[in-house]
């Protein structure tokens, strides 16, 4: 298992820097080499570091360990096929982490920074939605179950595309330089993780690299079905590189803009789900 | 003895805790729950709080608000109080016990933000101590739906097929979640940069998701 986290953790900072080449390339620059969120990820674990006098100590610290017990968790709930509504949980509980590390340092664009990942709470609902549209297909929340199901039916991107394209918006939320990235946004200066540097922002760009590899993992393997190892791989690749897309051509949003259009994407799923109710039973 | 009704949704039954006829369980879904809201609790209990930097407007100046112990001491009470109520919550096996430590999260949400000696930020607790207090009534009136249509409050019965409950009072425990746990009330407004935020005003928020995260549980599986 700590191989594999190793392994993911590689291809999620991998991922990380792909994303970056292809905005660049979308937007007619070079761009970064794709390796280069490792090297980013090297350089902090080697800077000096220390805690700021204004922090909160030990959440400022303990936070960054937590990210990353949260996505090392919900890679081995995907792996050993256990609950999405597990994952559903973990994703969550990210929201307290980004929270958390805004609060914790006394600074004001890092509050800033943890206000706005709040207020954009409603990014979380078109996965709830999601749970509770796959759960009236395959009547069961168990990973193994609904890739049991899909073998025998078919993928759910087909057969729910709705509840897909509402968790492709959910990782679209979670993508760096996207139009709902505004936790993050240069107004105010990095937002909720302007203030953690050297070995915690190491930590944190590992737990974010874990986060991009199981939410597209997540994606290829609740909508698609279990493939194998290295076609999951390339799936999760085109999925990645079909979000660089968006996030190469759209602005990011103003705060309220992006909680109303996750709201509105909300309201539409919460209609298919109702629906869905009324002809399923 | 005991047998989840529906592994397929939080996982499989890990361990049980009776107390008298209510059953606290924990399967996967539900100890994750537990101990993230654990080891936030620890948080409060050993961690100092920030000393906020605020920038002075129109300048460059800037200066570290002063803090009062007095208040301070309180609101890591209020905080210590809401993590206890939020681990109740979690694991009860009872949805009227779930009621219950939803309404005492709430009201210690409310003591939580109201230790802050600032016009603003009481102003703000008095709004949303009226928001938890009208979400009661959903709240209670969600399980007292359950107990009158179905005879038991107890998840055990409440997870099997054989039991239906009322789409009504599904919506209704919602709701009250939604309005004890006041974090997406709150932090919607500006009141928030004037108060303290870590680590109590964070236990606000972390209460309010594991409500929510835990009352999905229940509702799926009823």
């Amino acid at each position: 298992m700590i191989e594999y986290l190793l392994f993911a953790t590689f291809v999620g900072l991998l991922f990380h820097g792909i994303h970056r080449k292809v905005i660049a390339r979308v937007q007619g620059r070079p761009g970064p080499p794709i390796w280069q969120e490792i090297l980013h990820t090297l350089k902090f674990s080697f800077k000096q570091t220390w805690i700021p006098k204004t922090a909160s100590q030990a959440l400022y610290v303990g936070i960054v360990f937590v990210a990353i017990a949260i996505w090392s968790g919900a890679l081995v709930v995907l792996l050993t096929g256990g609950s999405i509504l597990l994952l559903f949980g973990v994703y969550l509980l990210h929201k307290i982490v980004e929270h958390g590390m805004g609060l914790s340092t006394g600074s004001p664009y890092t509050k800033f920074g943890a206000i706005r990942s709040v207020i954009s709470a409603a990014s979380e609902l078109p996965l709830l939605v999601t749970v509770v549209a796959i759960y009236f297909f395959t009547r069961s929340l168990s990973i193994a179950d609904i890739a049991a199901y899909q073998a025998a039916n078919g993928p759910l991107l087909i057969i729910a595309f709705p509840a897909a394209a509402a968790m492709y918006l959910v990782i679209l939320s979670k993508m760096h330089y996207g139009p709902f990235s505004i936790i993050e946004a240069k107004e105010i200066v990095s937002g909720n993780l302007t203030e953690h540097f050297g070995v915690w922002r190491a930590g944190i760009e590992v737990a974010y690299a874990l986060k991009t590899y199981v939410l597209l993992y997540a994606f290829v393997l609740i909508f698609i079905g279990a493939l194998p190892f290295w076609l999951t791989l390339l799936a999760m690749l085109v999925v990645l590189v079909s979000l660089s897309f968006v996030c190469a051509v759209t602005p990011m949003l103003s705060p309220y803009d992006t909680v109303t259009i996750q709201s509105l994407a909300t309201g539409a799923l919460v209609v298919y789900i109702i629906v869905l109710g009324v002809v399923m039973g | 003895m005991f047998n989840l009704p529906n592994p397929q949704i939080g996982g499989p039954e890990l361990f049980v805790l009776e107390f008298g006829d209510i059953v606290a369980y924990f399967s996967p879904y539900t100890t994750v729950l537990f101990a993230f809201a654990l080891l936030f609790t620890i948080f409060v209990i050993v961690s100092r709080p920030e000393r906020q930097v605020d920038i002075a407007f129109g300048g460059d100046a800037y200066y570290t608000k002063e803090v009062e112990p007095g208040l301070l001491r309180f609101q890591r009470f209020m905080a210590i109080a809401c993590g206890l109520a939020t681990l109740g919550a979690m694991v009860t096996g009872d949805v009227f016990n779930f009621t219950l430590f939803a309404s005492l999260v709430g009201i210690t949400n409310i003591g939580i933000v109201a230790a802050y000696r600032n016009r603003h930020v009481l102003n703000a607790a008095f709004q949303y101590g009226i928001v938890a207090m009208l979400a009661t009534i959903p709240l209670f009136g969600g399980a007292a739906i359950v107990v009158a249509s179905t005879g038991t409050l107890s998840m055990w019965e409440l997870f099997t097929t054989a039991v239906t409950v009322p789409l009504i009072a599904k919506a209704f425990l919602v709701l009250g979640v939604m309005g004890e746990g006041m974090a997406p009330f709150y932090i919607a407004k500006a009141e928030i940069t004037r108060a303290q935020g870590a680590p109590f005003i964070l236990m606000v928020h972390v209460s309010s998701l594991l409500l929510f995260l835990r009352v999905m549980e229940i509702v799926i599986s009823m």
